[in-house]
């Protein structure tokens, strides 16, 4: 009997595919088929209960869903472009800073490195209505004598939760363009001075066309991750009041979680992702526009 | 129960064997116990020890969470079917979502052992025919805690009754708690109330009030029954007491901690609250208006019923376990009179009749922990626990963003409770309640 041979180029791929299945595909295949089910994690065996596509027809149909979503692509559009305008005019100041630039880079990755859990509760505290540091230095300013209810109103909630993923986030954008500052040449801004350009004309016609691509690749990873926005918005607001912040993530994670409705959950994660996808194509053709005009290739 | 248990057994008879000695009653039995965690708790989990003693078993703890963490944990072990552990701590309002999880108590517990419980209690704890828990010195309901100062101001007595055409006196139904509220409402500086804004909180406040009004939250087969008069007068409540700055601009994002602390700031007048907090807001430590607390029972709704939406933790033996009896022996030690006297001595509130009894004699002497006493008995009287369905605490989900809609001017009351009553009948509808 002939012994099964596999080929070699298989043989070497093997354990990179056999560990890509266990930890990518085969949690992503039971999510998918459990989307299709009518799954409770408290009762094991409904997962076995196939009931086609009515997660997704109710999620679909579902205003608050779609509401969700609505609020998660203002969210999106909103911080990610406030990110992009304040880590710009970051990277640009820092890079005609000439003595202590090191210290000044170190510190602005403060905000990265706390956990989105921690900066929650730091900005719960500082826009809270009645002990909150706002009001408080509001209040003794005499600019109001109002409690503001900055966690409350609608517009003012997501200002608030705008603002902390803004704060945490910024120093990604200014540390991509700032590697961007520094990889561009020399000669073009020199050209442009000797052509008698301005300030702004060097900054808008040299010097961005060779940041986009830098910007580009911040989006992307940015739109992926506030696309995702849990943590956050979990602590400052829960999606709440009257679920004027609610999230796509918030929605889905209360539902798979606390009602223990995952079959639903995933449903609606699964119609969620084409958020991500649709941002994320979106950045990488904007990327690949840039870099072909900078003559970069594609 | 595993090798390593049946090995101790072994060993333990051996030894008794060689010694001579009489093996205790559960020798070698390991419990695997899933335990609510928290500083108060702990004084009763040192007796564990004693039952260990007492019956050769030993007890491994082998989670300690708040009962958010542990509900999560517990879907997830169902999920994935490891319920291979022993006890778990309960809570009535998280019960109900566990149908298959735990065991019947009634049969492994004698009956005069339950019957040394608060009947009501025990009726709460008893789901579709099975007695899932046995209640622990843990019992929630609440009480009006007041600061007692506003009431010593004749000038404003005087004021209130010009206003309001009745004397200004501790409210005794939540229409006076609303008058009163919105008197004594100096926003930003200091509020007539609060109430807690949000999650499964409000609802459950909602709930007590449609009681008090003399209506239901749910009918017999789980429909929605709060779309109705008392529905709307409750929500009307909320909604008064928002629109006219008597309570926290904030507090739809409140929960029992912010309202804890806000009364002990001496920001808040009238405060419905646990009865857990009684000895934080009476110490001058943690609280500005120690010394200045009244208690009194929970004021009564438009049909003369008091409010009292009641909760309790209790212990419960999982299905799967393999030593039910040891585990209930264990349920049945952590819960019974020492436990309880010794739990209850530090505030919380007990689930036996006789101790009851014994702690409001050893108050005595302390008029403040006798008028807490006093003002919690009388409405643990009349309480009630929250409707007896798995599908509370999703349904709870559905409810509360459509009062805080109401309450926040987003809709009116009749349009977020039709709303509310149309997600909870599409909920128990797919579910195949009814």
């Amino acid at each position: 009997m002939k012994s099964l041979k596999l080929p070699p180029w298989l043989v070497l791929l093997l354990p990179a595919i056999i560990i890509l299945a266990a930890v990518v595909l085969i949690p992503l295949v039971l999510s998918l088929y459990s989307s299709f089910t009518a799954y409770k994690l408290t009762r094991p065996d409904s997962l076995y209960r196939w009931i086609g596509t009515f997660n997704y027809e109710k999620a679909i149909g579902d205003a608050k869903f779609w509401a969700a979503f609505g609020r998660t692509v203002l969210l999106l559009t909103v911080a990610l472009n406030l990110e992009m305008l304040f880590g710009l005019g970051l990277a640009l100041m820092v890079s005609k800073v000439t003595r202590g630039q090191r210290a000044l880079r170190t510190m602005m990755m403060f905000p990265m490195m706390f956990s989105p859990i921690l900066v929650g509760f730091q900005f719960k505290f500082i826009f809270n209505d009645n002990v909150g540091l706002v009001n408080n230095a509001l209040q003794s300013l005499g600019i109001t004598d109002q409690a503001i209810p900055w966690l409350v109103d609608g517009n003012l909630a997501m200002f608030s939760i705008i603002f902390a993923e803004v704060w945490t986030a910024t120093s990604v954008f200014a540390i991509l363009i700032l590697a961007g500052l520094y990889a561009i040449p020399k000669d073009p801004l020199e050209a442009a001075k000797v052509d008698g350009c301005t300030a702004w004309q060097s900054f808008r016609y040299v010097t961005l066309p060779f940041l986009m691509p830098f910007i580009y690749i911040a989006m992307a990873i940015r739109s992926l991750d506030v696309a995702r926005a849990y943590d956050i918005v979990q602590i400052m607001t829960n999606g709440g009041p009257a679920r004027r912040t609610e999230l796509l993530w918030t929605l889905i994670g209360r539902t798979g979680y606390v009602d223990a409705r995952m079959g639903y959950a995933n449903a609606m994660g699964y119609i969620s992702i084409f958020l991500a996808i649709f941002f994320t194509v979106f950045f990488f053709r904007k990327l690949t526009a840039a870099r072909a005009e900078l003559g970069m290739g594609v | 129960m595993t090798l390593k248990a049946t090995g101790a057994s072994l060993i333990a008879l051996a030894i008794g064997m060689a010694s001579g000695a009489s093996a205790a009653e559960f020798d070698g039995v390991v419990i695997d116990a899933k335990l609510i965690g928290g500083q108060q708790y702990e004084a009763l989990y040192a007796r564990i020890a004693e039952w260990e003693e007492m019956t050769g078993a030993t007890v491994n703890v082998i989670s300690k969470k708040n009962h958010f963490e542990l509900d999560k944990e517990f879907k997830s072990d169902i999920a994935a079917r490891t319920t291979g552990w022993c006890v778990g701590s309960n809570h009535s309002s998280f019960a109900s979502q566990y149908p298959s999880l735990y065991t019947d108590l009634s049969d492994l517990i004698p009956q005069e052992t339950i019957d040394g419980f608060v009947k009501a209690n025990i009726d709460a704890a008893t789901l579709g025919g099975k007695l899932v828990m046995l209640p622990r010195a843990q019992f929630d309901v609440s009480a009006l805690y007041y600061q007692k100062d506003i009431y010593e101001d004749a000038e404003q007595a005087a004021a209130f009754e010009a206003e309001y055409g009745y004397p200004l006196a501790v409210p005794e139904t939540w229409d006076q708690l609303k008058d009163q509220a919105i008197f004594f409402a100096d926003p930003p500086n200091f509020y007539g109330t609060q109430y807690a804004g949000k999650d499964e909180a409000i609802v459950g406040r909602f709930y007590e009030l449609v009681v008090a009004n003399g209506g239901k939250l749910f009918n017999d087969d789980f429909s929605p029954a709060f779309n109705s008069d008392a529905g709307k007068e409750a929500l009307q409540w909320f909604v008064d007491l928002y629109e006219a700055g008597a309570v926290p601009a904030g507090t739809t994002n409140y929960l029992w901690d912010d309202l804890g602390n806000g009364f002990a700031s001496g920001t808040i007048a009238l405060n419905l609250d646990w009865p857990g907090w009684a000895g934080f807001f009476n110490d001058p430590s943690a609280s500005k208006v120690a010394g200045n607390v009244g208690v009194a029972p929970a004021p009564k709704g438009s049909a003369g019923v008091r409010t009292g939406w009641s909760g309790f933790h209790g212990f419960s033996v999982t299905e799967n376990c393999d030593n039910k009896e040891a585990a209930a022996s264990l349920v049945a030690f952590l819960t019974n009179e020492d436990s309880q006297k010794l739990e209850s001595s530090a505030g919380p509130l007990p689930s036996r009749t006789a101790v009851w009894d014994h702690i409001s004699e050893q108050a005595k002497d302390d008029p403040y922990r006798s008028e807490v006493l006093a003002a919690f008995k009388e409405t643990a009287a009349t309480a009630f626990a929250v409707p007896p369905t798995e599908y509370w605490i999703e349904a709870t989900n559905l409810i509360y963003p459509e009062l805080q809609a109401a309450i926040l001017g987003d809709k009116t009351v009749d349009e977020a409770l039709a709303d509310a009553a149309d997600a909870v009948d599409s909920l128990m509808q797919e579910e195949g309640v009814y």
